[in-house]
């Protein structure tokens, strides 16, 4: 797949079919998002991999932007004792998410390409989820993305414009 | 009541919950949405006990037909929620006319 059409061709699903995502699959979204870039390259995340649609379920009762009934779920996480040893202070209240979130975005790109669709989750409770799936105390939980076979294709929503800016540094600089 | 119902109903009262407290802290239009996918789950349910009249049916098809214009415009948004309680009305009205 060309990169621009997986750029914007990708959508965010909440309906999804009742068709399992093979374990292969699965391992292949994993291994783009990491495969992304992260600050100081300290590929602190963590992944968690849910692969029935039960387990799932379970995680919706405390994820209430967790839509639809997904088949597999990727939990991107991140081992903030590790952040912290790394990363410091701007690791901890910087780095952590957006690494999680490049991760996130390779991982959706990558679904896309294998035919799936994808929707990223940040309401849910953080605390909850990391009960839920066993989490070691330091690793927490950063953002859900649900994986599916789409049951809808949504339309792109339109872009606002007006938020890009060409320019140079102010002429008064010395 | 079945332990699989019992399992919906405590997943549909963990949503609300949960949402109640992540609420706190996350975008003021998410409030209103939470509410009426509520709404929808818990009719969901009760259609598949048979307890759902036509009316709460069609009023779950309009939900979700139109919920996730929350990720548009808030005024599409919001023009899909006085549509809802327009029809909302409209079905109560019918109803009292039809006495």
């Amino acid at each position: 797949m060309e990169l621009w059409e997986a750029i914007k061709g990708r959508r965010s699903v909440r309906r999804f079919t009742e068709r399992p995502v093979e374990r292969e699959r699965l391992e292949r979204l994993v291994e783009a998002a990491v495969w992304a870039p992260s600050g100081g390259n300290a590929q602190t995340w963590r992944f968690v991999v849910l692969t029935t649609r039960n387990s799932v379920r379970r995680l919706k009762a405390v994820s209430p932007g967790l839509l639809g009934d997904p088949p597999a779920l990727v939990a991107v996480c991140q081992d903030l004792a590790e952040v912290r040893r790394r990363g410091g202070t701007l690791g901890e209240t910087f780095l952590a998410p957006v690494d999680a979130a490049m991760a996130a975005q390779n991982l959706l790109l990558a679904a896309h390409a294998e035919g799936l669709g994808t929707c990223v989750i940040a309401s849910f409770h953080r605390g909850g989820v990391a009960r839920l799936l066993g989490l070691e105390a330091a690793v927490e939980p950063i953002l859900l993305v649900s994986v599916g076979w789409a049951a809808e294709t949504p339309s792109p929503p339109p872009r606002r414009e007006g938020r890009v800016a060409f320019t140079e540094v102010r002429q008064d600089v010395r | 009541m079945s332990a699989d119902r019992e399992q919906e109903l405590f997943d549909l009262v963990g949503y609300m919950v949960t949402s109640a407290r992540n609420l706190l802290d996350e975008p003021p239009l998410y409030g209103p949405f939470r509410l009426l996918d509520s709404a929808s789950r818990l009719i969901a349910i009760l259609e598949e006990t048979g307890a759902a009249s036509p009316r709460l049916l069609a009023l779950r098809g309009r939900i979700e037909a139109g919920k996730y214009s929350v990720m548009g415009e808030e005024t599409a948004f919001r023009a899909f929620l006085d549509d809802l309680v327009n029809a909302l009305v409209d079905v109560m009205i019918g109803k009292q006319e039809g006495k």
